[in-house]
């Protein structure tokens, strides 16, 4: 069975969602702090739908499924309050697969179209929005 | 106080078919409901279908989650129902989270958490699920008053910010005494799931209502893919009988039966032909609705013994035509077996059906399979439910024809073995006799309300033409019993016990 976090569209997504969140803070690459920004704008949304510990199981399965493909993941870690503890470093470079996790299990879910939508609430300025959000409404 | 001085309450949609029936109109604006039920019972779904059916960006929904099911379950499941908007997750509707809120802060915390979301949303519906968490959480010696407190304290707030709210809670019906939830609450929806046998029955009741008048009683309802459908007990038809001054006579289709009738059925009158298996029953309603059919009165065919186009087959071979207003919309063949249905469904078919084709005639073919399709638990109240059905349907001027096995007895004559004779107007008995070593088949108008018929006995035959009655049985008597003796012999017998005399 394919999951959703190792779908091209997924992977892409995250890539950009990393990148935006990189030309936001002013540099040019995706860095560690990337990717915690990324967890910490989905985390308001995810704790209003499962709470803060459902948030911190989300993010904890994600990296737990990311860290089987990206080893360099080994030493990030959930910390009890669901902020992420990262390691600068090449592992900056498996953030995307972090982020791709989380929002595979994201549609795993509550579907793709819903997913979309919470991520465009999030980020309704992203590049590319117009085409990829929304643009598979099954359930 | 005089009609326009009162305050007028808005009612609104609930977004369940047949609910705003039961609760005389609708969702009274700014009421404080609670939907209490066991687990599975579907007070969520109901919810949101409310919710679903309401809310918009400008006065939005505010769900509040809090020990329960978290949200993300939820829409996981609730958006499978077709009522799901997704386009108004967000916006129109919007979750929130309150577990934090209680864990940290209890009731106090929780209050100012939905004061600060409600404020900011200004929203026109409020959900909190499952509410009795919250309370669980602080019911404890000595918190009855902090409990109390908070539930008026979270009313008076909800009332005040113009919003209608649903609290839901798992509670038994045990603890509806002294609770001070239930005191609180303008509108108390009970939700039961009922398992009798291997069925399961969904009911529900609106134990309370302010401000306007429900229908009483407990009422079916079943959730589908579309979410909850309710079906109101009296499904709103709890008028008069029509009274006509001069009641117009619908034709059986069987010429000599109308002179039997007086000039055929009366209009609205519920009709019940007796017989038992292979009498022909089902054909005579079958002609009974070809008649309308061809006097431009549309009519519907509940059956539950064959499939519909199996029942149109069968009129094909006596020469009537169904396939054609079955096409055309005149005819509705309506087929039901799924062994766990309710009366009250099965009006909503019928009515359904009538507001679709215009019929004027029903035939329920036969009232045993209607009892075989209907759960266990409905069984018992069988009469009772029928009573409510053909009530309901005669008053809105529909002319009803029911059919009944009976079991053939050679030693008497009876009408119903489910005692319902009451329940109609008019019955025609078909029945076996043997008559000089041949199985013959006889029928006699037993009952005509408040009319005259004839008191005959005759005998008829099933042709391709359908029923055909032929002539008065005069040579016999006890045909009734089955076992007829011709006259002849008996005025023999007569003579020759005279002469011994």
């Amino acid at each position: 069975m394919t999951r959703s976090a190792d779908a091209p569209t997924t992977r892409e997504l995250a890539q950009r969602l990393l990148a935006h969140e990189a030309v936001d803070a002013g540099g040019a690459v995706p860095d560690t702090q990337a990717v915690c920004r990324v967890c910490d704008k989905l985390r308001r949304p995810l704790t209003t739908l499962a709470g803060a510990a459902g948030f911190r199981s989300l993010l904890a399965r994600a990296l737990t499924l990311a860290k089987q493909e990206s080893p360099v993941l080994g030493a990030w870690e959930v910390k009890p309050d669901g902020s992420l503890q990262s390691l600068s470093g090449e592992a900056a470079q498996a953030g995307a697969v972090l982020i791709a996790q989380l929002i595979g299990l994201m549609i795993t879910f509550i579907g793709e179209s819903l997913t979309l939508r919470l991520l465009h609430d999030v980020w309704p300025d992203l590049p590319g929005s117009e085409t990829n959000f929304g643009r598979n409404q099954s359930k | 106080m005089n009609e326009q001085s009162k305050v007028k309450i808005n009612q609104l949609p609930t977004g369940v078919p047949g609910l705003d029936e039961i609760l005389g109109g609708g969702l009274p604006e700014f009421s404080f409901n609670i939907i209490a039920g066991a687990p599975g019972c579907g007070k969520t779904t109901l919810a949101h279908q409310f919710i679903f059916a309401n809310a918009t960006v400008e006065r939005p929904a505010l769900y509040f989650t809090v020990l329960g099911e978290p949200a993300l379950k939820m829409l996981r499941y609730q958006q499978q129902f077709t009522f799901f908007d997704a386009a108004k997750l967000n916006n129109a509707v919007r979750f929130v989270n309150l577990s934090q809120d209680l864990v940290e802060r209890g009731l106090q915390g929780v209050l100012e958490e939905i004061s600060k979301q409600v404020e900011a949303a200004n929203p026109s519906i409020v959900v909190v699920d499952s509410f009795r968490t919250v309370l669980r959480s602080e019911m404890h010696e000595g918190t009855n008053m902090a409990v109390q407190t908070f539930v008026q304290q979270l009313a008076l707030l909800l009332t005040s910010w113009e919003a209608t709210t649903f609290l839901i809670g798992e509670y038994s019906e045990s603890e509806v005494r002294d609770n001070p939830v239930f005191t609180v609450a303008d509108g108390l929806f009970w939700l039961f799931q009922q398992v009798d046998r291997n069925s399961v029955v969904r009911k529900m009741q609106i134990m309370k209502l302010r401000g306007q008048a429900s229908v009483p009683g407990l009422h079916t309802f079943r959730i589908t893919e579309a979410g909850l459908q309710a079906f109101s007990r009296t499904l709103g038809l709890v008028g008069q009988r029509k009274t006509y001054s001069t009641v117009r006579r619908l034709s059986m289709g069987i010429p000599t039966l109308d002179e039997m009738m007086g000039g055929g059925v009366p209009e609205g009158d519920s009709l019940l032909i007796a017989g038992s298996s292979g009498t022909g029953k089902s054909l005579m309603a079958t002609q009974f609705l070809a008649a309308g059919i061809r006097a431009g009165e549309p009519g519907i065919a509940a059956v539950f013994e064959e499939r519909p186009n199996e029942y149109t087959a069968r009129a094909t071979e006596f020469g009537l035509d169904l396939q054609t207003p079955l096409a055309e919309g005149s005819l509705e063949v309506i087929y039901l077996r799924p062994l766990d249905l309710s009366v009250d469904e099965m009006m909503q078919e019928i009515l359904d059906a009538v507001k679709r084709t215009g019929a004027k005639r029903l035939v329920i073919d036969s009232l045993a399979g209607f009892e075989m399709a209907l759960a266990p638990s409905f069984r018992t109240d069988f009469r009772e439910s029928l009573y409510r059905m053909i009530f309901a349907l005669t008053a809105i001027g529909i002319t009803i024809l029911s059919t009944l096995e009976m079991p053939e007895t050679f030693t008497e004559l009876s009408f119903s073995s489910y005692s319902i004779s009451f329940l109609t107007d008019d019955i025609i008995r078909m029945r076996y006799v043997e008559i000089d070593g041949e199985l013959c088949q006889i029928m006699m108008v037993v009952k005509m309300r408040r009319t005259a018929h004839s008191r005959e006995i005759r005998k008829y035959q099933i042709t391709t033409d359908g029923i055909v009655i032929g002539e008065r049985l005069k040579n016999y008597v006890d045909l009734i019993t089955g076992i007829p003796q011709p006259v002849s012999v008996l005025r023999s017998e007569e003579l020759l016990l005279n002469r011994k005399v």
